[in-house]
């Protein structure tokens, strides 16, 4: 393991790693993740939850990119490799630094990556469980700050008094506890932590999601005003077709553990090419009651696939209504199509597909 | 745009009326939360007042543990007189001694004519507190230094019970501190790495700590008990008592550990604090104890009912503290003696002091438990 | 004209808790028709889940329905009909344990807390059919594979035997809704019965809800703080905000003549897919808290066309028209409203 790491470790600095285009900041390369299943006792191996399986895409700097799928389909694991909660299994994650100097993610460990958990930070969907209730907004939003030497005492109170402020809240709230706040206020709170550092990328998991409507797009006009101030981008994880197709500029839709489609957010929601993302659309409720006609919906069949025990060729095929024995035996790549968008069907070309209700 | 800065101005009553909830740490919330608890309230207290007691027995014993009469042999207890019209104050009536004309038992009987007049801060036997501060001054005793005063009665060699359960309670409430530290030490250490490191570490202390507790415990003390040579100091056994009881303890505490760390871990905060950057001693030490501290200290005290009634169990059975050493336990061992329950019950008042400490215990354990996560 | 089924008359439900009373349910008005389906919609904290609760008399304490009246239509099988107050119903009585589960049925957010992890899904079913009519053991079986089939359940008298944690979310809840069809109810309460399932499933469940609506002819209340399944299921709606039904009306009234700011602004906060981006417009604050319920109109703090008055009047019911109400003092005459109290004072 160590000597593996050590000839990686002299092949990065021998070859400098690229980018395939000037624009990403980000650029994630067959990522894999794998949970190991134990079974027993003696904790034997029983196979792997494969979450993540190949996974490839790129984030532009000051884009928003939108993560959306159903629940087990890898999302979450997706992000938290980026942030690396998680040490990918295998794959690269490569990510473009302020001097356009390129470095590899998942190959950093202890030290070296400390720094660069600075750059890329997240916001979590449960405002509750998220805020360590025992610890003040204060230590929450600085403690980042605080382990990474960056700044005095009072130089800390003043940056986090400044972003309390930006996010909507008094800074005189500093020293209350979490259990003072609302769930929006918390979310607030979590977003202020996120942007402490100053960082470049921030992955907002299900960040809206447990909100209330009305605080949601509080949330939401909050994200979108300081990306434009503080030059941010996102990766915006969602389960929710209408937030993502709000916010996000190109989005990419997993199902269990690869990505089917990746297009901007117009075509992806008025001409989707693979029949995964047009049952999603058309799954969407309509919040026009005269727009009600039930027929035009697509009904899945059957159940989301066992991440652990996958089906043969395309994941998707037991329940697509236009599956071909091709499908059943040669997994379909995720392959370009024209218009800068990417899809992992075999027929996309063929196929005419619906998009999402307008309204 | 037409969105407008949200707003989160409120009335400035409310405001100064809310504030000091707003501002309230772990402990003050737990403390609101505890003071709910009326029962677990009142057991604090009488707890405190025990511990107290514990502390200066010397002080408060009105005459020695080994102060002995030959005069006053199983002598009925003497309740004390508050406030008779024409009497003094606080008194006791004197013992006297009848003997059956038929059977020729003697027995005492209270005599209802003489009263002995008591008193608070007397002069007595004399002492040093804690070994250091030497004193005569007892909170009650009678005023005559040679008058009886059995509160509780006495035992067959003429000892006050009363006297003899105060110094007990010194041995009694501290063997079960200093056991359950050993086992919360344990305990922590073995149930943080279980917790801590997962996989084999864990899947190994939890199969050992299975093993312990599926062995019937009392007769696994008194296996290792009678291992403890009969030469050995009485200070040496106390502590190899402790020993054997925080060996067969640390288990309880060993879960609660782990089981708190391991739904931790899966907290979001948790994972919050790595990604900013924390390092694994601070993860711990500033992240992960002080959420599950309070719930430690509840564990804690809830498994000190368990200590006692184990240290009782053992010296009643003779294999764990022995005489000259004071226990409650050590007491109860006499009432062993047939008919000694029958003609004298109130040899069994240590019991009652036994049966005191471990409710409240259990009130206090209870009541800290509830308020131990005060964020719900 | 459909008939009523059940009449809710300025029920209140107070909660009474060591920091206070929580008025949660503060006099709400409310009428669901045979067969119709009613949608309560509004944020968390509104009381719309306790209504709900309250017509089952299943308010945990220290939640109590202090006055109004749930009057219930009850149809005897030879066609007459009776009047029931649900309100004054003994929550432990035998009358309203005829009635829940029964005629009146209900489906939670997640399925897990009301199934047992412990006996079959059969053996749940088969309790609920044998507990409300005198089928024996094998007649109920048979009506439980009925039902699973029903539901959309595949292999249904294999899964009869599985337990309820084998299944995946949107199979419990449909093993939730057969459970809670087999005895046929007037009325279904669904209490977010889809927030928990991914979009795909939600659109399967919804669907499953309104057939087995056609089928059996009940009247549905649903309760949401999603909009866009209200505009997809809802024949009339009630928007509830702080323990009041703010505004009430058909679903078209509602989403695209709706009057009441709060209304309003609920429908111009929720991202639409076919929407730009920067249309968002939310709701400015938060709701407050259930212990300092603004004075006046509940919802004046945060009302973008609020005036000095409403922070002093609470506003009244207002008909807009025959099915549309509003609690909004912009549309309630206030001057004559302070003549009549005068002249009764």
């Amino acid at each position: 393991m160590s000597k593996q790491a050590m000839s990686q470790d002299k092949l990065q600095e021998s070859v400098p790693l690229t980018m395939k285009d000037d624009s990403y900041l980000l650029e994630v390369n067959n990522l894999k993740m794998y949970f190991a299943i134990t079974r027993g006792i003696m904790a034997r191996l029983g196979g792997y939850t494969k979450a993540a399986d190949d996974v490839n895409f790129f984030i532009r700097k000051g884009e928003t990119l939108g993560l959306v799928g159903e629940s087990g389909c890898g999302k979450t694991t997706v992000g938290r490799c980026i942030a690396r909660a998680y040490e990918p299994t295998a794959g690269e994650i490569l990510y473009r630094r302020a001097d356009d100097t390129i470095v590899d993610l998942a190959r950093l460990e202890g030290q070296i990556l400390r720094q660069y958990r600075k750059d890329i930070r997240m916001i979590f969907q449960d405002p509750y469980s998220s805020l360590n209730p025992r610890m003040t907004v204060f230590e929450i939003v600085s403690e980042a700050l605080k382990v990474n030497h960056m700044g005095t005492q009072s130089e800390m109170e003043d940056r986090v008094a400044y972003l309390l402020k930006r996010v909507g809240l008094r800074p005189e709230y500093m020293q209350r506890y979490p259990h003072a706040f609302s769930g929006g206020e918390r979310q607030r709170v979590g977003v202020a932590r996120a942007l402490v550092t100053n960082p470049s990328l921030i992955i907002c998991d299900e960040a809206v999601s447990a909100l209330d409507v009305s605080i949601r797009a509080q949330i939401l006009n909050l994200l979108e005003e300081l990306q434009s101030d503080f030059d941010l981008t996102y990766l915006f994880i969602s389960h929710d077709l209408s937030v993502i197709r709000h916010i996000c500029d190109r989005v990419v839709v997993m199902y269990v553990g690869k990505i089917v489609e990746v297009a901007s957010g117009l075509d992806l929601y008025m001409d989707p090419k693979h029949p995964y993302t047009e049952a999603l659309m058309s799954a969407v409720p309509i919040s026009n009651p005269r727009l009600r006609n039930k027929e035009s919906r697509i009904r899945l069949s059957g159940e989301i696939a066992d991440p652990s025990n996958p089906p043969s060729g395309c994941y998707f095929h037991p329940r697509c209504q236009y599956a071909k024995d091709i499908c059943s035996q040669e997994a379909p790549p995720l392959r370009e199509l024209p218009g800068n968008r990417f899809v992992a069907c075999h027929f996309a070309e063929e196929l005419d597909l619906r998009g999402a209700t307008m309204e | 745009m037409t969105q407008k800065q949200p707003q989160h101005t409120r009335d400035p009553r409310e405001e100064t009326k809310s504030l000091e909830i707003e501002v309230a740490s772990q402990w003050k919330l737990m403390w609101w939360k505890f003071r709910k608890h009326k029962l677990a309230m009142a057991s604090a207290v009488i707890i405190i007042i025990a511990y107290a007691i514990a502390i200066f027995a010397e002080f408060v014993a009105p005459v020695a543990s080994s102060t002995y009469s030959k005069d006053y042999v199983n002598a009925p207890p003497q309740w004390p007189h508050f406030f008779q019209p024409d009497k003094p104050i606080l008194y006791v009536n004197a013992l006297k001694f009848e003997t059956d004309p038929n059977s020729f038992k003697k027995t005492w009987t209270i005599d209802e004519e003489t009263e002995i007049p008591l008193g608070f801060f007397v002069k007595g036997d004399p002492y040093k507190l804690w070994g250091l501060i030497p004193s005569d001054i007892h909170l009650i005793g009678t005023q005559d230094p040679q008058a009886p005063f059995y509160m509780m009665g006495s035992d067959a060699l003429g000892r006050d019970v009363f006297s003899r359960i105060v110094y007990g309670s010194r041995v009694s409430l501290t063997v079960c501190l200093v056991g359950t530290t050993l086992s919360l030490f344990l305990g922590m250490i073995l149930g943080g790495l279980a917790g801590f490191m997962g996989g084999w570490v864990d899947n190994v202390i939890q199969r050992l700590s299975e093993i312990l507790t599926t062995i019937p415990t009392l007769p696994l003390w008194l296996a290792l008990a009678a291992v403890v040579p009969l030469d050995w100091s009485p200070l040496r056994v106390y502590f190899m008592i402790t020993l054997i009881l925080a060996l067969i303890q640390w288990v309880w505490l060993a879960r609660v550990v782990r089981g708190k760390l391991m739904a931790l871990r899966e907290e979001d905060f948790i994972t919050a604090a790595i990604l900013d950057g924390v390092g694994q001693g601070r993860l711990i030490g500033r992240h992960m104890i002080p959420s599950m501290l309070s719930h430690i200290i509840a564990s804690f005290t809830l498994n000190i009912p368990g200590m006692i009634l184990a240290e009782t169990a053992l010296s009643f059975l003779g294999v764990g503290l022995r005489p000259p050493v004071v226990s409650w336990g050590v007491m109860l061992q006499e009432t062993q003696r047939v008919g000694a329950i029958a003609n004298y019950p109130w040899m069994m008042f240590p019991g009652l002091a036994v049966f005191i400490m471990v409710v409240t215990l259990n009130f206090l354990g209870d009541g800290l438990r509830d308020a131990a996560d005060p964020y719900q | 004209m459909s008939e009523l089924l059940l009449e809710v008359k300025d029920l209140k439900i107070h909660f009474f808790t060591d920091e206070g009373v929580v008025k949660a349910v503060e006099g709400i008005d409310l009428k669901i028709e045979r067969g119709k389906t009613v949608c309560l919609v509004g944020e968390s904290g509104c009381g719309k889940s306790v209504t709900s609760l309250s017509f089952l008399q299943i308010i945990h304490a220290p939640g109590k329905i202090v006055s109004g009246e749930m009057v219930y239509y009850r149809q005897t099988p030879d066609g007459t009909t009776w009047e029931i107050d649900l309100a004054k119903l003994n929550p432990k009585g035998r009358k309203i344990r005829e009635i829940r589960g029964a005629e009146i049925s209900m489906i939670f957010q997640e399925p897990m807390t009301s199934l047992s992890p412990l006996y079959t899904v059969g053996n749940q079913i088969i309790e609920a059919i044998r507990l409300h009519s005198k089928a024996t053991k094998d007649e109920a079986r048979k009506q439980a594979i009925e039902m699973l089939h029903r539901v959309g359940i595949p292999n249904p008298d294999r899964l009869i035997d599985e337990y309820p944690f084998t299944l995946s979310g949107g199979m419990r809840q449909r093993v939730m809704i057969a459970m809670a069809l087999s005895c046929n109810p007037t009325m279904l309460i669904a209490d977010e019965p889809t927030t928990a399932l991914d979009v795909t499933t939600q659109a399967e469940i919804l669907d499953l809800i309104q057939e087995l609506q056609q089928q059996y002819g009940m009247a549905v209340l649903f309760i949401t703080h999603d909009l866009g399944i209200v505009a997809e299921v809802a024949d009339d709606v009630a928007v509830m905000y702080l323990g009041k039904i703010v505004e009430r009306g058909s679903v078209d009234d509602i989403f695209n003549a709706p009057k009441h700011p709060y209304t309003q602004a609920l429908l111009h906060s929720i991202p639409k897919v076919a929407m730009k981006r920067e249309d968002l417009e939310p709701i400015q604050g938060m709701v407050p808290s259930p212990f300092r319920r603004p004075n006046g109109c509940s919802f004046h703090p945060r009302c973008s066309k609020a005036m000095d008055i409403c922070s002093q009047i609470v506003p009244a019911v207002t008909a807009i028209d025959d099915d549309h109400t509003v609690q909004c003092l912009l549309y309630e005459d206030v001057a004559s409203r302070a003549e009549v109290e005068r002249a009764q004072s």
